[in-house]
Order: C-alpha cells, then structure tokens, then sequence
C-alpha cells in the first residue's frame, strides 16, 4: 500500500495526462497523418504485451521470487480464471470463478 | 444557440446504438471501482481516477503496480502502453472531427472509448459526409462516460464495505485477464503475449521497472515476429 496520499494524486494526474495525449494525438491538432502500417502492427501488439507482463508475475512470484506450484492459491486460481476467461468470454464469470479459485484454494490448503 | 433536427436525431441514434455496450460495462466498472480501493487508493481518489483517466483497462494495470510500490514512471509507461491502442483510433477519427473547433475536437478526444470508436467506424466510412456524425459519436460516448462514472462509484463505496481478509485486490488481475483474452485472437499476438510473460517471469531479478519494459519490448518483438513468419493466418481472417 502506498503510505502517501499525494503519490495517488501525482499518479492520477500523470495517468489523466498519458491516457488524454494516446487519444488527442491525431485528433487535437487535425491532423491528415496517416500511420504508416508498421506503426499501426507494432501498435496492435503493444497492449496484449503489457497486460501480460502485469498478469503473470502477479501470479507466479511470491514476495519477488518464483512461486510456480499448485500451493500458489493465486497461480492456480490465474490459470482456472484464464480457462473461464477463454470458455465465457464473461469478465463477471471469469473474476467470480477466479475469486471463488482462490478461497477454495485457502481453504483446502489450510 | 437551438440544436438542429439532425444533431438531436444523430446523438440519439449514437446513444441508442450504444445502449448494449453498457451491459458489458457496468459490472466492469463496478469491479474497477472495488480494485482501486482495495488497492490503497482513498475514495476521492478512485472517483477521480475514473473521471480524470477514464480508461479502464489502464486504471486496472495500475493496480497492481501501485500495490507493489512501482515507481511512478513505471505506472505512467504502463498507462502509455496500455492505452497505446487509442493513436491508432485517433488516426482513424482525426479526418472525421477535422472541421470542428478546437474544444470540440478535445472533448471527443477525452471521450473516446473502445466500443463507441467501433460502431463509428462502422457507420462512417473514411470520408463520409455526413455534417452531423460528431453527435453520434458524442451521444454514444456521453452515455458510456455515465455509465462508467456511476458503476465505479458504485464500486468505490461498496468495495469500502467489503473486509480486507477476501483479496479484493485480486479482482484487479482477473479482470486483465479477462480483457487479455479478447485481444489475443490470433496467433502472432499469442506468441508476443506468452513472450511478454515469460520475460517478466525471468526479470525478475531486474530492478522492476526494468523487468515489465523488457517485457512488453519482448513481447511486441515476438508477436511481430510472428506474424511475419506466418502472415497468411493473420490476414485471412479478414
């Protein structure tokens, strides 16, 4: 957790800035650019990338080091919310599935 | 000044056609809005984020960045990246808002939002002259805007009610894993994805914000790789 409050304020600010520039760039000033189309491929690859890199060591690392194991409640819960996420397509179902992975992980291990 | 007939007809038209998007949002928003408290975030501060970002999927990949203490610059280059979706839409509508005034072209700017973009382009080829298209684009977006404030207020103050023993923070990372599913439709972008992966798995001995860049730089690397090698999969599903 973050002890001081103005760091989420400095933190809002910056993303209220990056998300408005992604979307204003062509747009504010006018432009008649046009993406030269790898620019526009290098694009479509960029978001899915990132994601990634959030999702999967926020499941398989354990205060920073790897937890690759069924005893890992978040790995195993990931890996079933990813199955439910491919099968539904529903976010609902995928963080109810994901969640209810989780506690009963908790609780068969202990 | 009167609104004209055709401004009336082609917000409502907007906003109609992007009723059923709201169906998918709201619990999203609900979601975001428990996410950012369970996070550390105070609740005047989650309100804002909503308004002042108003981008979803960046809000949540935040999360758990800002949990672990990343430094800002990482959090603010994951907004980037994230986000980096929307140049590509803004090329796309630069040409249709063209002839508005400048604060006209920063509202709908600020406005945009992934669906409302898809059913425009879908309904306004490039250079289409309809006079009245930037209503439609603001009635469809004015009506997901509320529908994204009002859901994460609602999960702002519910997530407050909720005890800290159940992990909401999670829920952060399984709605990314959610919105990554939809994205990974082909197989170049499979290839980057896992790449993306097993890089920040295998950087982790690298100062964090370092891990994640590499990451994301690995993951484009491969995904565009990918598709060079295979290009007929990727373009035969047009």
């Amino acid at each position: 957790m973050a002890g001081d409050p103005s760091l989420g304020w400095v933190l809002i600010a910056g993303m209220g800035l990056a998300a408005f520039c992604a979307r204003a760039i062509f747009v504010l000033p006018g432009s008649r650019l046009r993406l030269p189309p790898a620019a526009e491929r290098l694009l479509r690859h960029a978001p899915a990338a990132a994601l990634m890199a959030i999702i999967v060591p926020d499941l398989a690392l354990v205060q920073g080091a790897w937890a690759i194991s069924i005893d890992n409640p978040r790995l195993v819960a990931g890996l079933a919310a990813f199955a439910i996420a491919a099968a539904t397509r529903s976010i609902l179902l995928t963080i109810a599935g994901g969640m209810l992975a989780l506690t009963l992980v908790r609780v068969l291990a202990g | 000044m009167r609104f004209q007939p055709g401004q009336i007809a082609a917000f409502r038209e907007g906003a109609l056609a992007s009723a059923p998007l709201l169906v998918g949002m709201v619990p999203w928003g609900v979601v975001a809005g428990v996410a950012m408290v369970a996070a550390g975030l105070t609740q005047a501060q989650a309100v804002a984020m909503s308004v002042i970002v108003f981008a979803g999927s960046a809000q949540l990949a935040v999360l758990p960045l800002f949990i672990v203490e990343a430094p800002i610059a990482v959090m603010l280059a994951t907004t980037l990246v994230v986000n980096l979706r929307y140049v590509i839409y803004s090329a796309v509508l630069a040409p249709h808002f063209q002839h508005l005034s400048r604060p006209w072209r920063g509202l709908l700017s600020y406005i945009t939002v992934d669906g409302v973009f898809a059913l425009f382009a879908g309904r306004f080829p490039p250079g289409d002259q309809n006079p009245h298209k930037h209503w439609y684009f603001l009635g469809g977006s004015l009506l997901m805007w509320s529908g994204w404030q009002a859901s994460t207020c609602v999960g702002v103050f519910a997530g407050g009610l909720i005890p800290k023993g159940w992990s909401l923070e999670f829920a952060s990372t399984l709605g990314l894993i959610a919105l990554v599913m939809p994205l990974i439709h082909d197989r170049a972008v499979v290839w980057g994805a896992l790449a993306a992966g097993g890089v920040a798995l295998l950087a982790v001995r690298l100062p964090f914000n370092l891990g994640l860049l590499a990451a994301i730089a690995a993951g484009i690397a491969v995904g565009l790789a990918a598709a060079r090698l295979a290009p007929r999969k990727e373009t035969g599903k047009e």
